[in-house]
């Protein structure tokens, strides 16, 4: 009997919430992040192996989908570290209020942007 | 593991339309989850519009009134009918609540309710609960202590103490906290979900109880708690306006510093 009884529906009817969507992000930023920087590793042990390695990877990462590539790690990390604090602070037994979480994410969410694009334009202007 | 997808079974097909006979110019379309047990179908919505001249302010007025007046084979569970017992808890408008507090004037447009999620459906709204009243028997929700009722004594209890019960005592096991959770959903058979883990701490924090030790040693699973992620869902979703997510990360934080 219990076999033909159907599975109510789950994430096709659930609303979205801030935090629910904040949470997800988090998880697949940290998969996007975690391959970025072994990606990154490769290219500087490819540094060791000569100079055209640079020449084409520079090449790449002018291009516009590098450029894209950039900005878009630039705002994956930002993201992640800033909600990484808000974990944080959770963990110390804070912020756990409805409203208190609901204004750190909307910070978090803000702030990633707004990170993202500073270090962007650091480190364009100055390095 | 997980499973986004709902099973070949479960795939929800159109249902039928209930026009409104009442000739009523403020009509509400409600769209409900049917599933009859007893005729082999897979389950589906039903529409049905409700004159909303001659109707209560709550979800559950609906629902009352789409049984006595247009299909009487709709099949819910309710029954204080005003958030004491948290049998009518359902998935309002894509979030679980109780259908007797929530008012329907909130939700504009079309009212979708469904019954609590990933939940196997016993008929219509009614999902089955027995998983999570045996998670809830296995933390032991009563009072352990060494007296031995010899003492004829009562156990005393400071106001202070008293007062950390606050915000646990009072939640009725609606489960439309548990039942919001993502973690609950893909691991509901080993993980103990928010409205249990609430309770175990009311009774980890209860000054009376002599067995706080065991119980957390009991509790500190990489299943039964870590897997909670602070996703909110349950605090968000919770009619009482309790905080499990608070709790579950207070028994974290218990663990962590001894």
């Amino acid at each position: 009997m219990y076999e033909k009884n159907p599975l109510s529906p789950h994430l096709q009817i659930y609303g979205w919430q801030i935090s629910s969507l904040l949470s997800i992000t988090h998880r697949i930023v940290g998969v996007i992040n975690a391959v970025a920087i072994t990606l990154i590793c490769f290219f500087v042990i490819s540094l060791f192996f000569g100079e055209e390695n640079f020449q084409f990877l520079k090449s790449i990462l002018q291009s516009f989908v590098g450029k894209f590539l950039i900005v878009a790690l630039c705002w994956s990390f930002s993201f992640h570290a800033l909600n990484e604090i808000r974990h944080l602070i959770w963990d110390f037994g804070y912020g756990y209020d409805l409203k208190t979480s609901r204004i750190t994410g909307v910070i978090t969410i803000i702030g990633s942007f707004v990170l993202a694009i500073s270090i962007y334009l650091i480190g364009k202007n100055y390095i | 593991m997980v499973q986004f997808n709902l099973p070949e079974n479960s795939k929800i097909l159109k249902g039928e339309y209930h026009k409104d006979k009442t000739n009523s110019k403020n009509i509400k379309k409600v769209n409900v989850y049917r599933w009859n047990p007893s005729d082999g179908k897979n389950p589906r919505i039903d529409t049905f519009e409700v004159d909303m001249d001659n109707c209560g302010p709550k979800v559950l007025d609906i629902l009352f009134k789409i049984k006595n007046e247009i299909d009487p084979s709709l099949t819910f569970r309710r029954s204080c009918a005003h958030g004491v017992c948290g049998s009518c808890a359902m998935n309002i408008d894509g979030v679980n609540t109780l259908s007797c507090i929530k008012s329907h004037t909130d939700i504009k447009g079309e009212l979708n309710i469904y019954p609590l999620p990933h939940l196997k459906v016993i008929k219509d709204l009614i999902g089955d609960l027995s998983g999570l009243y045996k998670q809830y028997e296995s933390i032991q929700p009563w009072l352990k202590t060494k007296q031995t009722g010899e003492e004829k004594q009562e156990l005393l209890q400071t106001p202070q103490d008293r007062a950390k019960l606050d915000g646990h005592y009072e939640c009725i096991l609606c489960a439309c906290c548990s039942t919001s959770c993502p973690s609950y959903w893909w691991n509901g058979d080993k993980y103990l979900g928010p409205a249990v883990l609430l309770q175990a701490y009311r009774w980890i924090n209860d000054s009376r109880d002599d067995e706080r030790k065991e119980r957390l040693k009991k509790v500190a699973d990489e299943l039964k708690l870590y897997r909670c992620h602070t996703i909110m869902n349950c605090t968000n979703s919770c009619p009482k306006g309790l905080n499990p997510a608070k709790a579950i990360g207070s028994i974290k934080k218990m663990l962590a510093t001894g």
